[in-house]
């Protein structure tokens, strides 16, 4: 039909294309290697784009559906005729990127029917399920006559036409309940949510913002497909729904401003901190701005300020979603989550694709009341639908570039992948370095003991002194630094060239370098005395090992620095103590932990070792030595340990 | 009908984490790998289901999870994967599971770890080795067992709190006069007895007494008088209307009128 000479549509869906190549490739990553693998999230914050954007955004977006076939078949409100129809297809396509976008996020998604059959009716995310799975069937449904229309059926026509009164009840019922359920979904993480989003009337927040996305989504469609397919704007109906929309903007003001007030949380607004800059923006974009621009009656006249407005509100709308979902859950030690280009990649895609389904459905079925304009020039049709032939269409058609767009997109996206995407938490985004031959040699030095390397120049290595080896500069520790690393001798304690896959091909999730301390595993022991990661933190990174490795041998605890070493603790710990400072701990109490070790471990260490043939690893435990000090059983709870169970 | 829980005295725990260690081993659960979601491996992790965490004091204080008396995450579950056992352990089936982590949003305390690094991923937490508890493969969970000093112990709740009450009364000075987790977030099975305040490990000030299940529950008994609420109001409107235009058009047959348009 329409559009194949429209470079502004044709350009526009090869970028769409593009996109969802990209997407397409990071999501079978994904499934391939894991959320880790593909996403920014953590334990502190397990959920991020794809709930907050995906879920929350899409369910929101698609609102525009259950508000214009309110007003029109419940209000009568006939002028906004125009509109259902594309406002229902936005609606249907929202929820199945819901479905997507969720499909995506689950673990374990193959489990996604489970709701239906297993009922769970005090969990909200059982509420939203169900409310998804019937919206969903309700939007199809609705949007059936449309298709019936476009393919001439007319019995399933009539008879959908007796339904829709019934389906937009029935519509609007569930979108009332699930536009809410969202937001008591978040009523239990009151623990999570920071105080300026949480609110006992999340429900209510949510269900209104909802109304308001849905009428400025409805509002950016018309104007996007009328800039797209080269059309007058409705200017009535855009009139009518600016109104709408700037009153619905403000009774959403009025909520969060007097929820916050009612909670006494205004004060959190002027703390100065991330959160509140981000409420005040979030607030401002997605409410105030548009509001100020739909009641100023010299911006009401502008086709430019109505679309910033209505994309403004969406956008902030959309904000308010992923803030609740994700961005502004309070996160332990202060780690804020921010996504991933991946995990963005992969919304957008879901966006691309819904969109391209649009423009699908726009050009085939009669979406819109008044048709796209035809091309004033005749395009001969590329195939007879009657002989089934083909006469062959322009050799580089619009399907073409459609195409071209996906496959570059599709080496786009592994590119991506294979860059190592989850790029949101520093340190591990840092490529590591490839590591580099040297020469070294082994020189003895006063008064540090134990061996140190020196790095020798080409010069130097030309002067042929003794001694010299070849050994590998590794900067695993991704802080700039690098360390020796004697690769020969590693290789020939592991076994020779055969031991080559001990280190190399160790498949590694988000590390190409084996880092030294995925071989030297014994330093990670749980009940380990010495903190190892502190002092790697502290000396900085793998560069530091040879710091107190210094034996130019196997590189085990056993083999490392005492912590009275001199270049060490030496002064911090004696030797001959026993317990320093106990009468500082009130009666009763067992000593700390660092505190018994640092001035026991050494004395054990020496009085214990030869005497009893206790091995070293097993000093650090404290029952080692305290075989015989447990405390004495209190009466009535050991006993118990035990329980009848009927 | 007996009821697990244990309780930890932070004023006896020395620290050697051989809790931490017969969890690993009796759960499986793997080494502690540095991770991106995972920079500190001395954290709750999902190869770690109890760790010890250390007050600004030096104080030792376990952190597992807490088995509340009425569990969020058991609320949050849509599927029912995590459920709460009659002796009180909250437990998980990873077979149920859609991986949704409602559960890890929900927990007040925060005690769930999701295993990141798999494409087919579990919830990990504590389980109160209940499994092998039941199957009498175990006398009491592995930590409490463990545990040299016996800083934690396992038994029945009830005693355990008239224990920790005994304990108060013994010795006034060397507690904080308060059982940690005897009401907190509707009571848990975990207690913990302290002489240096808990706020900063584990057990924030704004966590208050009320189940957190409560919150949501409220809401949702709403629903379905919502839903019926919300047709009923629909199709008044519509009929209001409808009926309003009829004899708008039987008094003015010819002018076409925009029924409630305003």
């Amino acid at each position: 039909m329409n559009g194949a000479n429209n470079p502004r549509l044709v350009l526009t869906r090869a970028a769409l294309w593009l996109v969802v190549g990209i997407a397409a490739v990071v999501a079978a990553n994904r499934f391939l290697r894991g959320l880790g693998a593909t996403t920014a999230l953590t334990d502190a914050t397990p959920w991020g784009l794809w709930i907050g954007f995906d879920v929350l955004a899409g369910v929101a977006l698609a609102a525009g559906g259950f508000v214009i076939a309110a007003t029109v078949y419940i209000f009568h409100l006939d002028r906004y005729h125009a509109v259902v129809r594309p406002a229902v297809l936005t609606a249907f396509l929202g929820y199945v990127a819901v479905v997507i976008g969720l499909l995506m996020d689950l673990g374990r998604p193959w489990n996604i029917w489970r709701p239906m059959f297993f009922w769970q009716p005090h969990s909200p995310l059982f509420e939203v399920a169900w409310c998804v799975m019937l919206y969903l069937t309700v939007l199809a449904l609705e949007f059936a006559p449309v298709v019936f229309e476009g393919l001439s059926l007319e019995r399933p026509l009539r008879l959908m036409r007796r339904l829709t009164l019934l389906l937009v009840i029935t519509g609007i019922g569930l979108s009332t309940l699930h536009q809410s359920s969202l937001g008591t979904l978040f009523l239990l993480a009151r623990d999570r949510l920071h105080p300026l989003w949480y609110s006992p009337i999340l429900p209510l927040l949510f269900l209104v913002s909802a109304v308001a996305l849905g009428v400025m989504m409805v509002t950016c469609e018309s104007l996007a497909s009328s800039w797209l397919f080269r059309r007058q704007p409705e200017w009535p109906l855009l009139d009518g729904l600016t109104r709408a929309a700037a009153v619905v903007c403000l009774l959403y003001i009025t909520l969060r401003l007097g929820d916050l007030a009612w909670r006494h949380q205004l004060g959190h607004l002027f703390e100065g901190s991330w959160a509140s800059a981000l409420f005040v923006l979030e607030l401002g974009i997605s409410a105030v701005v548009p509001a100020f621009l739909f009641l100023l009656p010299a911006a009401r006249k502008s086709h430019a300020a109505i679309a910033t407005g209505a994309a403004l509100g969406v956008g902030g709308l959309v904000l308010y979603r992923a803030d609740v979902g994700g961005i502004a859950h309070l996160a332990a030690g202060g780690r804020h989550y921010v996504p991933a280009l991946t995990e963005i990649v992969v919304s957008a895609g879901v966006v691309a694709a819904m969109a391209l389904v649009f423009l699908f459905f726009v050009e085939r079925f009669p979406v819109w009341e008044e048709r796209p304009t035809i091309p004033d020039h005749f395009t001969p049709p590329m195939r007879d639908p009657v002989s089934r032939t083909f006469f062959g269409g322009p050799w580089f058609s619009r399907a073409h570039l459609g195409a071209a767009g996906l496959a570059l997109g599709m080496v786009l996206g592994v590119a991506l992948v294979e860059a190592d995407a989850p790029s949101s938490a520093s340190g591990w985004s840092r490529p590591v370095p490839a590591a580099r031959t040297v020469q070294i040699r082994e020189v003895k030095r006063n008064p540090t003991p134990g061996h140190q390397l020196e790095l020798l120049t080409r010069e130097q290595v030309a002067a042929g002194p003794d001694g010299v080896e070849a050994a590998l500069l590794v900067g695993g520790g991704r802080d700039g630094r690098t360390v020796v690393f004697p690769h020969q001798a590693h290789q020939q304690r592991l076994g020779g060239p055969a031991s080559c896959g001990h280190c190399h091909h160790r498949n590694l999730r988000h590390d190409r370098g084996t880092a030294c301390t995925a071989c030297h595993r014994d330093m990670y022991a749980v009940t380990d005395t010495f903190a190892h990661q502190t002092h790697v933190a502290a000396l900085k990174g793998n560069a530091s090992c040879a710091r107190c490795h210094t034996a130019g041998k196997a590189r085990t605890r056993a083999l490392a620095l005492a912590c009275d070493d001199p270049a060490c603790h030496g002064r911090d710990v004696s030797t001959t103590a026993v317990a320093i400072n106990r009468s500082k701990l009130p009666p009763g109490f067992a000593p700390g932990y660092r505190r018994a070790m640092h001035t026991l471990c050494i004395g054990c260490h020496t009085r214990h070792e030869q005497k009893t043939g206790v091995t070293t690893p097993y000093l650090s435990r404290c029952t080692t030595c305290h075989r015989d000090r447990t405390v004495a059983p209190e009466p009535g709870v050991v006993a118990l340990a035990r329980l009848e169970v009927p | 009908m007996s009821h697990f829980a244990i309780l930890t005295d932070v004023t006896r725990c020395i620290g050697c984490e051989a809790c931490v260690e017969a969890c690993q081993k009796t759960n499986g659960t793997g080494s502690d790998v540095p991770h991106r979601w995972q920079p500190d491996p001395n954290a709750l992790s999902s190869s770690r289901w109890t760790t010890l965490a250390q007050t600004r004091e030096g104080r030792f204080v376990r952190v597992h999870c807490r088995h509340c008396l009425d569990p969020s995450c058991v609320a949050a579950c849509p599927v029912g994967a995590m459920r709460r056992t009659p002796e009180g352990a909250v437990v998980y089936d990873a077979e149920i599971c859609m991986g949704c982590r409602y559960c890890m949003i929900a927990c007040p305390f925060r005690m769930t770890r999701y295993e990141w690094s798999s494409a087919v991923p579990k919830v990990r937490k504590c389980i109160l080795c209940y499994q092998k508890v039941m199957s009498g493969e175990l006398e009491q969970p592995a930590c409490t067992a463990a545990c040299p000093s016996k800083a934690t112990v396992f038994g029945e709740r009830e005693a355990l709190l008239a224990e920790a009450r005994r304990r108060l009364a013994a010795e006034p000075a060397r507690y904080i006069q308060h059982i940690w987790g005897e009401h907190e977030v509707g009571g848990t099975s975990v207690l913990y007895l302290s002489d240096v305040s808990l706020d900063e490990a584990g057990w924030p000030r704004t966590l208050g007494d009320r189940p957190r299940p409560r919150l949501a529950r409220e809401v949702l008994g709403t629903v379905p008088w919502t839903f019926a609420g919300v047709a009923a109001a629909c199709y008044g409107v519509h009929w209001t209307l409808e009926r309003r235009r009829k004899v708008a058009a039987a008094e003015h047959p010819p002018e076409e009128d925009n029924g409630g348009e305003r």
